[in-house]
C-alpha cells in the first residue's frame, strides 16, 4: 500500500496540465457549453416560432371572414335630371361604379356620375302619342332588361348595356340602350286593356316573354321572337299571345323565373298565385300562397339572382325568402318559406338583389335600408338613410356602392359598403343550410358552379366528416395489424429476424404516398370492384388458414420443427398468406356465380347498398398501409423497451408468455402504444395524396364503407389552385386548413395529455 | 419429516447456541446426509453457444434449508440459480445438459409445464422489480395467473403474503397505491411477498439485498430466516457475511465448477478446499 502513496521526499510531478492551462480549458468549455445551450434553445424557439407563424398566417388569411360589415351613407347628390318632374321608376349602377342611371316615368333615361351627380347623357324612349307611362317592369337585375308599359296597353322592352373602349389607354364606359324588339312599343294580348299595374319581362331561349297584369286581376303574356331574314337583313318580330287565368284581385307584382316554368302573381292582399307556364298554351294556377301574416300585405317582392328564390317584404316590415321545394311524395314543387330575416321597422317598400350572389338590400317606409344575405340567413346591417320612405335602390354589380332614393326627396343618397364575405357565418359553415333547389336543410360542400347565380355551398361538415371517415377506416385496418405486429416483433420474434423485419417495415414509410394513392385509385379500386368476394374470403380464409397452419405446426414431430430456429416461425406464414391470397382470388368468380348471381357489384346495387368504385374501403386499405409503418415503429419501440426485469418477474411468477404480454408488457408499453396510435391517426387525418387519388373526392356525409369521401386536406389540394385569391372561397379554404391544423393540434394535445398520465402511472421504471 | 421442524428450530440464528462462526454469528453443525433432499442436481452442464458456463455440477439441496451460493463474479452461481426455474430458457443460445430433479422429477424433461414449474420455484431478482401496478395488484397478479378471481380469496392471500414478507404493517393503509411509492427495501419485500403468494416450494433469491441499504438488508435477512420454515431457499450472494448469517449450507463455485458444498459452519471454519479458504478469508484476487 505504501508504494502507491507519493513519497514525501520526492513529490511526484503531476501529469495534469498546469493551472493556467486548466483555467483556459475551463473557459473554452464554458464558451462551448454556452453556445450549445443557446443554440439548442434558439433552435427550439425557432420551431415554436415557425409553428406560430403558420398559425398566424392561416389566421391572417381567415380573419377577413370575421370582419364586420361596414355600410354608411357617404354623401348625397341631387337627383339628376330633376328638371323633368316625372318620378323615378328605376335606378341602376354600372360595374365600375362610374355611371348611374335613372329611369323616369316620362320615358327619359338620365345617365350621371354617382360621384358628382353631373349628367353624362340623356336618352328618351318612344312614348306613343297621347299615352303616358303606367308601369315599369324588369327582368332579374343582373340582366339589365326592362320594360315600359304605356296607357294605351303597349309595352316597350329595352336593354341597357355598357360599352368599354380604351381611347388613349384610358377606359371609357359608355351606356347604350338597345331595343331587342324594335323601338316602337307593341301590344301584348288583346284582352288586357292598358293601365298595367305590374309588368315583367324575361329573355328566354326563343325570345322575350312580357307579361302584364292590371287592376282587375287579368294577366296577359306574350312571347316575342325576333327572326332575322338572312337575305334582306330585316328583323321580323312575331308575337304569340297566351291567355293566363285571371286572379280575383288587382295585380301588384308579376315575376317569371328564368326557366320560364312559373309565373308568380302577387295581389294587393299578399296572396301569391303560382301559375304553371311550362306549357303556356295551358297555363294553370298550381297554388295560392299567403306570403305574409294575416292583416299584412306584400309591399315588395323580387327574385334573388338566378330567380330560384323569392324575397318577399310585407307591410309589417317582415322579410322572408321563398322558393319552390319539391314535395317528397307527389314530386310537385311548392312555394315554401325557407327563412325569415330581421324585421324592418316599417313596411318594406323596395327590394334590390345583388348581381352575383345571394344578398339583397331592403328599403322600408321609415327610411331604413337593410343589407341581408340569404344563404347565411343573416341581416348584416340596417342603417337609417332617409327621413322618408325609400322608393328605389340601385346596387352596383360589385356590391360596394348603392344609390337610394327617398319619396319626394330631391337627393340621391350614396351608400358605401364593404361586405366581401357575407356568406361566412358560423351557422353557414357548420350548420344545416337550406340551399336553393334543395328539399331540406343540408350539409353540402359545393364551392363553385357554372355561373354567378350559383349559390356556393360552404359547409365544412362534409369535409370534416370525410376526414374523420378516411382516418377511421385507415386506422381500423392499420392499428390492429401494426400493434399486433409490433408486439410479435418486439416480444416473440428472434433477434436476428427482428433486425430484418423492423427496418424493412420502417422503409415502407419512405414510400411516397402519391404512389400508394395512384396504385389504390388506378389498380386496386377496379380490382376490388371486379373481385368483391375476395374481401369476404380473405377475411375468413386468412385468419382460419393461419390458425390451422399454426395448429398443424405444433403437431409436427420435434425433429422437423427444430429445423426452424426459434423465433423464425413467423417466416413460415409468408407462403401460407400467399397461397391463401391466391386461393381467394381464384375462387372469387366461383363465389360470385354461386352466391351473388354472377356479380357481387350488381348484388350490392340490388340490395340497395350504394357502391362507388373509389370508396372508403380503398382509402382504408391504402392509407392503412401508409400508417402501419408509423404505428408499428413507435409501438414496437415501446414494447421492446419494456424492462426485461419486469417480463422476467412475470415469467418467474409462473406466467406464460402471452399472460406476460397482456398483464405486464402491454400496460407498461401503453403510453408508447397510445402515442403511436395517435401519431398514426394524426398522419391519417393530414394525409392528402392517397385520399385525393383514391377517395373519389365526393363530399358526402356518411360512414358507408362503399362510398367515398372528401377530406379537408384533399379539398384544399383540389380547390386552392382554382380559387380567386382573396375571395370568400379562398378564405374558407384557409379556414378549412386552420380547422385541419386545429384538429390535429387538439388530437395531438389530447394524446399527449393521456400519454403523460399513463407515463406517470408507469413512471420510475 | 417430523425431525425437520425441530432441526430448523435448532438452526435458527440464535446467539450462544452452536459454534461461533465469527463475531455475532453462531451456527450449529449440520449433516447433509440426514436431510430431506428437495432438489437434486446431476451433472448439470450449461453452454452459451460453444462456451461452457457450468461445467458439470452435481449437488443435493436439502428441503426447508437456506442454501447459499458464493463465489467470485462470473463463476456461474446466478446462472446455476436460474437453471432451477428454467429462466435460462429465455436466452436464445443457451443449451443445458444433465438434469435437475425437483422432488424426484427432472424439470428438464420434455412435457414439463415451464409456467407451472416457475410457480413451484419462485424467484426474486437482484433489483426490486415490482410491476407498475398497485401493491395489491402486484401480489394478486400471480394468483390471477392461476385463475383466482374471488375477491375474498385475493384479499386474504394479499394480507397473508404481506404478513409473511413482514410488510403488512407498513403498507396495509395504502394497498391500492402504486408500488413504486415504496422504498427499495420495501419493494424487495413486496417482490418476496409476491413470490410466496403463489405458494411455491422453492424460493430462488438472486442477490436479493445487494441493491439495498444495511437496514433493509437486515430486514430481508430476518425474513429469509423466517421463510425457511416453509420454503427451500436458494440464495446467491456476494456478501460472505450474509451467506454466513442466513444460510445453513453453502456452495462455493469457481469458474463454473462447484468447488465445495457443505454445511455453512464447515465451509466457513474448516473448508476442505484451499480455494474455498482463500476466497473466504479474502485472499482470493
Amino acid at each position: 500500500m505504501a508504494a502507491i502513496l507519493p513519497n514525501e521526499n520526492t513529490p511526484r510531478a503531476s501529469l495534469l496540465p498546469n493551472t493556467e492551462r486548466r483555467e483556459r480549458l475551463r473557459k473554452i468549455r464554458g464558451i462551448r457549453d454556452g453556445i450549445s445551450r443557446y443554440g439548442v434553445a434558439a433552435a427550439g424557439l425557432g420551431v415554436i416560432f415557425a409553428l406560430a407563424l403558420i398559425f398566424f398566417y392561416l389566421f391572417y388569411e381567415t380573419f377577413p371572414l370575421l370582419k364586420p360589415v361596414s355600410m354608411e351613407v357617404a354623401y348625397e347628390i341631387s337627383v339628376p335630371g330633376d328638371e323633368e318632374p316625372a318620378p323615378t321608376v328605376h335606378l341602376t349602377l354600372d360595374r365600375f361604379e362610374g355611371i348611374g342611371g335613372r329611369f323616369s316615368a316620362s320615358g327619359g333615361i338620365t345617365f350621371f356620375s354617382p360621384e358628382t351627380g353631373s349628367i353624362l347623357m340623356r336618352k328618351q324612349v318612344n312614348v306613343p302619342e297621347d299615352a303616358t307611362v303606367t308601369a315599369f317592369g324588369r327582368s332579374e337585375s343582373r340582366r339589365s332588361l326592362f320594360v315600359y308599359g304605356f296607357s294605351d296597353g303597349s309595352v316597350l322592352p329595352l336593354k341597357l348595356e355598357y360599352d368599354q373602349t380604351f381611347p388613349e389607354g384610358v377606359r371609357v364606359v359608355t351606356p347604350r340602350l338597345s331595343f331587342p324588339l324594335g323601338e316602337e312599343p307593341m301590344r301584348i294580348g288583346d284582352r288586357v286593356q292598358g293601365d298595367y299595374t305590374a309588368l315583367t319581362v324575361v329573355e328566354g331561349r326563343t325570345g322575350y316573354v312580357v307579361a302584364g297584369g292590371n287592376q282587375d286581376g287579368s294577366i296577359a303574356m306574350a312571347l316575342f321572337s325576333a327572326r332575322r331574314n338572312m337575305l334582306t337583313g330585316d328583323v321580323q318580330i312575331s308575337r304569340q299571345d297566351y291567355e293566363l287565368p285571371a286572379i280575383s284581385r288587382p295585380v301588384r307584382q308579376l315575376l317569371i323565373n328564368e326557366t320560364l316554368r312559373n309565373l308568380f302573381a302577387v295581389d294587393d292582399q299578399g296572396m301569391l298565385y303560382n301559375i304553371d307556364i311550362v306549357d303556356p298554351n295551358r297555363p294553370r294556377i298550381i297554388e295560392r300562397v299567403q306570403l305574409v301574416a294575416d292583416g299584412a300585405s306584400v309591399t315588395a317582392a323580387d327574385f334573388l339572382v338566378g330567380s330560384r328564390s323569392l324575397i318577399v317584404g310585407g307591410s309589417d316590415g317582415s322579410v322572408s325568402q321563398w322558393m319552390l321545394v319539391r314535395d317528397e311524395e307527389t314530386n310537385v314543387p311548392h312555394l315554401t318559406r325557407v327563412r325569415g330575416f330581421r324585421q324592418h321597422p316599417g313596411a318594406v317598400t323596395y327590394i334590390e338583389p345583388e348581381y352575383t350572389r345571394k344578398g339583397f338590400l331592403v328599403g322600408d317606409a321609415t327610411g331604413t335600408v337593410g343589407l341581408h344575405y340569404a344563404t347565411s340567413s343573416v341581416t348584416l346591417k340596417q342603417i337609417p338613410v332617409s327621413g322618408q320612405p325609400i322608393t328605389r335602390i340601385a346596387v352596383s354589380p360589385i356590391n360596394r356602392l348603392a344609390l337610394v332614393k327617398g319619396e319626394d326627396s330631391e337627393a340621391l343618397r350614396v351608400i358605401r359598403m364593404d361586405n366581401p364575405h357575407p356568406q361566412a357565418s358560423l351557422s353557414g359553415l357548420w350548420g344545416r343550410v337550406w340551399y336553393e333547389g334543395r328539399g331540406q336543410p343540408e350539409f353540402i360542400w359545393q364551392s363553385s358552379g357554372a355561373d354567378d347565380a350559383f349559390e356556393s355551398k360552404f359547409s365544412l361538415v362534409p369535409l370534416t366528416v370525410g376526414t374523420l371517415k378516411a382516418a377511421l377506416f385507415a386506422m381500423l385496418l392499420g392499428t390492429p395489424l401494426a400493434i399486433m405486429g409490433a408486439i410479435y416483433t418486439a416480444y416473440f420474434m428472434a433477434g436476428s429476424m427482428r433486425r430484418i423485419v423492423k427496418p424493412s417495415l420502417e422503409l415502407m414509410e419512405a414510400l411516397p404516398t402519391v404512389i400508394l394513392g395512384f396504385l389504390a385509385g388506378i389498380w386496386l379500386a377496379p380490382f376490388i370492384e371486379n373481385n368483391l368476394p375476395i374481401l369476404v374470403s380473405v377475411l375468413v380464409l386468412l385468419p382460419l388458414g393461419m390458425l390451422a397452419f399454426g395448429y398443424g405446426w405444433t403437431r409436427l414431430p420435434t425433429s422437423i420443427r427444430h429445423m426452424i430456429p426459434p423465433g423464425w416461425e413467423a417466416a413460415l406464414l409468408v407462403p401460407v398468406v400467399l397461397v391463401l391470397g391466391w386461393v381467394a382470388i381464384t375462387t372469387s368468380p366461383w363465389i360470385e356465380v354461386a352466391f351473388f348471381g354472377g356479380s357481387m357489384r350488381q348484388w350490392f346495387t340490388d340490395v340497395g347498398i350504394p357502391y362507388d368504385q373509389r370508396n372508403a374501403l380503398i382509402v382504408g386499405l391504402a392509407m392503412g398501409f401508409a400508417v402501419i409503418p408509423t404505428i408499428f415503429s413507435i409501438a414496437e419501440d415501446a414494447v421492446f423497451n419494456v424492462p426485461k426485469h419486469l417480463t422476467q418477474g412475470s415469467l418467474a411468477l409462473g406466467a406464460t408468455s402471452w399472460q406476460t404480454v397482456v398483464g405486464v408488457v402491454l400496460p407498461t408499453a401503453s403510453p408508447g402504444i397510445f402515442s403511436a396510435v395517435m401519431i398514426g391517426f394524426g398522419r391519417a387525418v393530414g394525409e392528402t395524396m392517397i385520399v385525393l387519388m383514391a377517395s373519389g373526392n365526393s363530399p358526402i356525409v356518411n360512414f358507408n364503407l362503399f362510398e367515398g369521401m372528401r377530406t379537408l386536406a384533399a379539398n384544399i389540394a383540389v380547390e386552392l389552385p382554382e380559387t380567386s385569391v382573396g375571395g370568400t372561397h379562398f378564405r374558407i379554404l384557409f379556414l378549412s386548413a386552420l380547422v385541419l391544423l386545429i384538429l390535429t393540434f387538439v388530437l395531438n394535445t389530447a394524446a399527449e395529455i393521456v400519454r403523460q398520465r399513463l407515463r406517470k402511472r408507469y413512471a420510475s421504471l | 419429516m417430523d425431525g425437520t421442524n425441530t432441526m430448523s428450530q435448532q438452526t435458527t440464528m440464535t446467539h450462544g447456541m452452536g459454534e461461533k462462526l465469527f463475531e455475532g454469528v453462531s451456527r450449529k453443525r449440520l449433516n447433509i446426509a440426514s436431510e430431506d433432499i428437495c432438489l437434486q442436481v446431476n451433472d448439470l452442464k450449461l453452454y452459451y453457444g460453444n462456451d461452457i458456463a457450468i461445467k458439470g455440477v452435481s449437488m443435493a439441496i436439502p428441503r426447508n434449508r437456506v442454501t447459499a451460493f458464493i463465489g467470485p463474479s462470473g463463476c456461474g452461481k446466478s446462472t446455476l440459480l436460474r437453471c432451477f426455474n428454467r429462466m435460462n430458457d429465455l436466452i436464445d443460445a443457451c443449451r443445458i445438459e444433465g438434469e435437475i430433479l425437483l422432488d424426484g422429477k427432472n424439470i428438464y424433461e420434455r412435457g414439463v409445464d415451464v409456467a407451472e414449474l416457475r410457480r413451484r420455484v419462485g424467484m426474486v431478482f437482484q433489483k426490486p422489480n415490482p410491476f407498475p401496478k398497485s401493491i395489491y395488484e402486484n401480489i394478486a397478479y400471480g394468483l390471477r395467473l392461476q385463475g383466482v378471481k374471488d375477491r375474498k380469496v385475493l384479499d386474504e392471500v394479499v394480507e397473508r403474503s404481506l404478513k409473511g414478507a413482514a410488510l403488512w404493517d407498513e403498507v396495509k393503509d395504502r394497498l391500492h397505491e402504486n408500488a413504486f411509492g415504496l422504498s427499495g427495501g420495501q419493494q424487495q419485500r413486496l417482490v418476496i411477498a409476491r413470490a410466496i403468494a403463489i405458494e411455491p416450494e422453492v424460493l430462488l433469491l438472486d442477490e436479493p439485498a445487494s441493491a439495498l441499504d444495511p437496514i433493509s438488508t437486515a430486514k430481508i435477512e430476518e425474513l429469509i430466516d423466517e421463510l425457511k420454515d416453509n420454503y427451500t431457499i436458494l440464495i446467491v450472494t456476494h456478501n460472505m457475511q450474509q451467506a454466513a448469517r442466513v444460510s445453513d449450507y453453502t456452495a462455493y463455485m469457481y469458474l463454473g465448477e462447484l468447488i465445495e458444498f457443505d454445511d455453512t459452519l464447515t465451509v466457513f471454519t474448516n473448508p476442505a478446499q484451499k480455494a474455498t479458504e482463500d476466497y473466504i478469508t479474502g485472499r482470493y484476487g
